[in-house]
């Protein structure tokens, strides 16, 4: 297996884009990924394209999206696949890229991922997400995904102690950051007593799915972000820092949350980190900063316990005594996170990406660089819990 | 109302006695494929409970409260909880089971588990 880096980067802001369709919103990150790499310009760019997108079958009615985004950004005749795995669509295409590029078989990849689901409205696109549920055990209830995140929640603060206080933290926290990133949906700062002690956050804060609230879910997104990744020896001739790929690892868990022997235990998250470090030969301490799938506050929480930032029960403390804040022990979500940059399902395992490759580069402005970070961590947390992948990248100095 | 029967099955492995529900081919822990047949029995306690206030298409209604429960016999399921208010419910607590309608799609009633507190009955 050869070892496979990033070469280049590229994210259009996130949000609400009535003005772009899916494939134009693919194509803009594709070209700035490809321009980042300085592949823009070349006859031959890439010899394989991976496309990761959960909903375009049905929320636009489009399928095949690689074949269609080959022939737009002429790189025929390039391979071209699209990947779909639930809100991990993102991280399995990046997966299969770094799969294909480390077996020898293609040299030069372009990974992208995509969704456009602020064409429909709330309710179908909150339908939409609610297909991955389990058809007859689950999805004719009614369940949500907020639904399963609620139902999640409430074990999870009676099993560990987790307060409101702890989830509002992480909502302060990662919108404060998104504030500052330019690709960010929701570019606002809150306040406490905006959400949670004034009387005025009944109205600004109504619950979503108790004991969630409106400020612990993500916003519904629209977006893309694009990686290209090619054999480490290659990169070194090419001009941005490279960031290897130094380990990554995916586990899948049981569709309902039900059959879970404990349902607080998100066990594929814990066996993807351990793979990802077993791989990268690294632990939890060496990382430097981390996005973490934060669909809901309660997330970020869960899943630094679960690749093992934190013990059981201490994640929720660590937020608050700011171990979590860029600065402190281990700086999580530094983008915004899912919270505050947006969640196009498609994109997000691409984007975390793409992030911490903006951050091992150095590239960002100070008040969002994590300080000479050399290793950073991403978990794209599919379906509720069951399918994870989890990355760790590393800055190789040339 | 027409009374249905309840028609969720579960699936007890016959070699390690795992209780699946819903239906997998081979047994979650010992991979087994031989399964016997099971029916919810008795009452349910409540594992968890949530209020959904933005719901999926094809819900028009302002809210929905759902919970994941365990009959008597073990197994697992999710199911609709007919309360008003979440502040009737707590974890741990009995609830009666019913097959009754929980949504409407191409305009026929689909049927599944709806959970009651024992003294939240519906009228006879």
């Amino acid at each position: 297996m050869r070892d496979v880096a990033v070469i280049g980067v590229g994210m259009i802001p996130f949000g609400r884009r009535d003005e772009d369709s899916l494939m134009d919103m693919l194509a803009m990150a594709s070209l700035k990924a490809l321009d980042d790499a300085g592949l823009g310009d070349k006859e031959k760019a890439v010899d394989a394209v991976y496309v990761g997108n959960m909903g375009a079958g049905i929320l636009q009615h489009q399928t095949a999206l690689a074949s269609s985004l080959v022939d737009r950004l002429s790189l025929l005749p390039a391979a071209a696949e699209t990947v779909e795995n639930g809100p991990a669509s993102g991280g399995s295409a990046v997966k299969n890229g770094i799969l294909a590029v480390a077996s020898g078989y293609y040299d030069y990849v372009l990974v992208v991922g995509g969704e456009k689901m602020r064409e429909v409205t709330g309710w179908r696109a909150t339908d939409f997400v609610a297909t991955m549920t389990h058809p007859l055990a689950e999805y004719i209830y009614g369940v949500t995904l907020p639904g399963l995140a609620g139902m999640f929640t409430r074990l999870y603060m009676e099993k560990y102690g987790v307060t409101p206080e702890m989830l509002v933290e992480v909502a302060i926290k990662n919108q404060s950051m998104g504030a500052l990133n330019p690709y960010a949906h929701v570019e606002m700062a809150i306040s406490r007593e905006g959400i949670y002690e004034s009387w005025h956050s009944i109205v600004n804060n109504p619950p979503v799915a108790d004991p969630l609230r409106l400020y612990d879910a993500c916003p519904v997104s629209d977006g893309a972000a694009a990686i290209v990744l090619c054999p480490l020896e290659l990169a070194k001739k090419h001009q941005k820092t490279p960031i290897l790929i130094a380990g990554f690892g995916q586990a899948t868990d049981t569709q309902t949350l039900q059959e879970r022997d404990d349902p607080t235990d998100l066990k594929a998250v814990t066996l993807a980190a351990q793979k990802a470090f077993e791989m990268a030969k690294m632990k939890p301490s060496d990382i430097h900063v981390a996005e973490l799938h934060d669909a809901f506050t309660i997330l970020e929480i869960a899943e630094s316990e679960h690749v093992g930032f934190f013990k059981k029960g201490e994640g929720g403390k660590a937020v608050l005594q700011g171990k979590t804040r860029l600065g402190g022990q281990i700086p999580i979500n530094v983008s915004g996170g899912l919270k505050a940059r947006g969640h196009p399902v498609g994109a997000t395992g691409v984007a975390q990406i793409v992030e911490i490759v903006f951050q091992l580069r150095h590239e960002l402005p100070k008040e969002r660089q994590v300080r000479n970070a050399q290793n950073g961590l991403t978990v794209n947390f599919g379906g509720f819990g069951n399918n994870v992948l989890v990355f760790i990248l590393r800055r190789v100095e040339q | 109302m027409i009374k249905k029967e309840f028609e969720i099955t579960a699936y007890k492995c016959t070699k390690c006695g795992r209780i699946h529900y819903p239906y997998h081919d081979r047994c979650l822990t010992c991979k087994n494929r031989q399964f016997d047949i099971m029916k919810p029995q008795g009452d349910c306690r409540l594992i968890t409970f949530t209020k959904i206030y933005n719901l999926p298409w094809g819900f028009d209604q302002r809210y929905l409260i759902i919970g994941v429960v365990e009959f008597e016999n073990k197994i697992r399921a999710l199911g609709q909880i007919a309360v008003d208010e979440t502040y009737d419910l707590k974890l741990g607590m009995t609830l009666r089971p019913y097959w009754e309608p929980v949504r409407v799609q191409y305009g026929e009633n689909v049927y599944g588990l709806v959970l009651r507190p024992l003294d939240k009955q519906p009228l006879q």
